[in-house]
């Protein structure tokens, strides 16, 4: 098979690299699904074994400036999360198979009807500029999903794109906490005796 | 870990060392992930599925991964230094379950801009199978004995 010709696939990502600029997010915001509590950031220092008392302990917290204890950086992403189900929607675990995925996800990232049919994706990169701590209390939304970049890729695992989209978050107050560039990779998965 | 010391700007001395991390991955700590992260992406936690999608087994998720970084930075930054960036954040190759994740960084560069007293952090992980994620850096200032 020529070069060109097993590179035809990746003309089905035309049509995003032709949206690279355009904003995603249908001017939706994607709220979290809880506001930040001490539990929360608990829970995140737990699977790090990381003891900075910034995390759990207001005295501390206020000695150094901030008005109570603060959550990661790294968890702003988590708290802007929306929720897996909730009152009032649809079933999402129809079926009993072991491995059967719930019907909705909030964590697909960005979909779209530009976008070839993919089954597989994972996050690749981030870049974050930090701007305000999180606090208990605070509720963050993602706000925007412009495209910043498209690139058609095979790699171990499949046939896809890398694809970066940049989105700030925000807090209840309408303050922007953190700026993310953050990358995908949307994907369908090799087939047995693909080899890769 | 003892919160009482504080690393002042003017002690760094670009190129030096960061205490070196360790996160070995077991099934466990990636479940314990899931619930702290809310990435429930089967391919964190459930090796059959991780298989099916390409990947050799489950995987740890970016931001367990971020907050490896975070941890070592802060160790490093203490209490009143502030993380004002994160640079380069790419996993490279998977790591996954029953390896170890080794977080490794050194001082890359130290600045002042107006009164903040700045250093750029060169991050990096690895595991068995090599640099797993960045090399990035995060931006952090701290404080300077001359302010």
């Amino acid at each position: 098979m020529s070069t060109a010709a097993s590179d035809d696939w990746k003309k089905d990502w035309d049509r995003m690299k032709a949206a690279v600029g355009q904003d995603f997010s249908g001017g939706v915001p994607q709220v979290g699904a809880d506001a930040v509590e001490a539990g929360g950031i608990r829970r995140y220092l737990e699977v790090l074994e990381f003891d900075c008392p910034l995390h759990y302990d207001a005295a501390v917290a206020k000695a150094h400036g901030y008005r109570d204890i603060t959550h990661l950086t790294c968890g702003a992403g988590p708290m802007a999360i929306p929720p897996q189900w909730q009152p009032g929607g649809p079933t999402i675990f129809n079926s009993a198979d072991a491995h059967a995925q719930p019907d909705h996800s909030p964590i697909r990232g960005i979909q779209s009807d530009l976008m070839p049919k993919t089954t597989g994706y994972f996050a690749t990169d981030a870049e974050i500029d930090y701007f305000l701590p999180l606090y208990p209390g605070d509720r963050v939304r993602l706000v925007g999903a412009r495209l910043l970049s498209v690139e058609a890729k095979e790699t171990s695992v499949g046939r896809g794109a890398f694809c970066i989209f940049e989105t700030d978050m925000v807090n209840q107050k309408d303050e922007v906490v953190a700026r993310r560039r953050a990358g995908m990779y949307y994907y369908n998965p090799k087939t047995k005796g693909e080899g890769g | 870990m003892d919160w009482s010391q504080q690393r002042y700007w003017e002690d760094v001395t670009e190129g030096e060392v960061l205490p070196t991390l360790r996160f070995p991955l077991t099934i466990y700590r990636l479940v314990m992930s899931a619930g702290a992260t809310r990435d429930y992406n089967a391919i964190h936690h459930n090796s059959e599925f991780a298989r099916r999608s390409g990947a050799p087994d489950m995987y740890a998720n970016g931001l367990l991964l971020q907050g490896m970084w975070e941890r070592s930075v802060r160790e490093y930054i203490g209490l009143a230094g502030v993380i004002r960036a994160l640079r380069g954040f790419r996993m490279k190759i998977f790591n996954t379950v029953g390896d170890t994740v080794v977080v490794k960084g050194r001082v890359k560069r130290k600045w002042r801009e107006g009164r903040d007293a700045l250093l750029e952090l060169e991050m990096w992980s690895e595991n068995s199978k090599g640099v797993s994620v960045g090399p990035g850096s995060m931006i952090v200032t701290l404080p300077s004995k001359a302010t």
